[in-house]
């Protein structure tokens, strides 16, 4: 599954494309938390992280964890200034309706697993 | 200058999750018999008994003084010993606001009038307490001046409200008050904890670290690395915990005015983990 798969079968909202290295690449890994110190210690490298913060650290914690994309859970968007750092940073962003749980879910039946699978 | 010592994060029986024993009167004679010479009141998003604790004090303050004259008239000659000091305490009125990110942010502001703007603000925000609340999160009691309960806050005050910390902060500001990033040391509500790395461009004007950070633990320069003054508070919910974290202050006496200048190092004016 590259992120462009999963976009497209889970109806997400492109808030920022990938990059061309990242649109290429296979997500086999997730991570759903909103405690951002433990992203940063947990979230798996070039994985996809579903959150409902939509504070600016959540881009240079997805940064530093290396991660290929950020998904905005419940329907929350980030405001202009958080978008304009992922583009900077060169990192996906995604916005969905669907909840938590339920976005974890329809990524986990796609094949896309937990850190520790 | 002079020395003195402040726990400036103190809960009332307001807070849901604070103890029924942490009532005006009894923070007061608590605080006073810590020889603490500073507190602040921060109950969670709310002001409402910050003036009632301030009351408090200034009665303690006028009954000791009245206690020592007496006294002195009593006994005639040397003053009387085992009565405490006429320093009196000095009670700020903050709040500790939870943010839209659930970090814990102080604000500690200039007077009541101010902390009650401020605090009708961010309570205001909330949703209300309804049915079945007080079982789960606590009571919330308003409370007189002497400990007398005068209602319960009808708001849900363990609810985060919908600012994001930069705007918590500016609240905070915009009523002339000092922003303090609560507890940074913990895992749950503080800001480093929820935010990942501390968030320098929100305009905090000091750290918090919890009593679980002792003077001369390693973990102070961790804290003390963003470049801001720490200060150390009990965050007390019962009165057994009140003091037993406190900053030292060098200040030309316990005021607000005075605080806020030793935040920022002026003339002399320093604070410092105790």
């Amino acid at each position: 599954m590259t992120l462009d798969d999963i976009a497209r079968e889970l109806e997400l909202v492109e808030l920022v494309p990938p990059n061309e290295v990242e649109r290429a690449a296979e997500v086999t890994r997730g991570y759903a938390s909103d405690l951002l110190s433990d992203v940063l210690a947990h979230a798996p490298a070039g994985g996809v992280l579903v959150t409902l913060q939509v504070h600016l650290n959540v881009i240079a914690v997805a940064g530093h964890a290396d991660l290929a994309a950020v998904i905005f859970a419940g329907g929350r968007r980030p405001d202009d200034e958080v978008v304009a750092k992922a583009v900077d940073e060169g990192l996906a962003l995604y916005g969905c309706e669907a909840d938590t749980f339920e976005i974890a879910g329809r990524l986990y039946a796609l094949g896309v697993k937990g850190s520790r699978a | 200058m002079k020395l003195c010592f402040a726990d400036l994060h103190v809960h009332t029986a307001l807070s849901p999750c604070a103890d029924d024993e942490m009532t005006p009167p009894r923070i007061v004679e608590r605080a006073l018999a810590e020889g603490l010479a500073m507190i602040a009141v921060c109950d969670h998003n709310t002001t409402g008994n910050a003036a009632a604790v301030q009351m408090a004090a200034e009665r303690a303050t006028v009954e000791a003084a009245v206690e020592r004259a007496d006294a002195k008239a009593a006994a005639g000659r040397t003053a009387a010993t085992g009565t405490p000091s006429g320093d009196g305490l000095t009670v700020i009125a903050g709040m500790e606001v939870t943010s839209v990110e659930e970090c814990h942010v102080v604000g500690l502001f200039p007077d009541a009038a101010a902390a009650a703007a401020a605090g009708a603000e961010v309570t205001g925000l909330l949703p209300a307490a309804g049915e079945g609340y007080a079982e789960f999160f606590g009571e919330q009691h308003l409370l007189a001046a002497d400990g007398t309960r005068c209602g319960a806050e009808p708001a849900a005050l363990a609810t985060a409200t919908p600012l994001d910390v930069g705007a918590v902060v500016a609240l905070v500001h915009r009523h002339g008050g000092l922003a303090v990033a609560a507890h940074v040391d913990r895992r749950s509500f503080g800001v480093v904890g929820q935010l990942g790395v501390f968030p320098a461009e929100a305009g905090f004007d000091a750290v918090e670290v919890s009593r679980h950070v002792t003077a001369g633990s390693p973990k102070l320069a961790e804290h003390a690395a963003f470049g801001l003054p720490l200060l150390r508070s009990s965050d007390s919910h019962t009165l057994d915990t009140l003091g037993s974290a406190r900053t030292a202050l060098r200040v030309a006496a316990p005021t607000f005015a005075e605080l806020a200048l030793a935040l920022r190092g002026a003339e002399g004016r320093s604070v410092a983990v105790a």
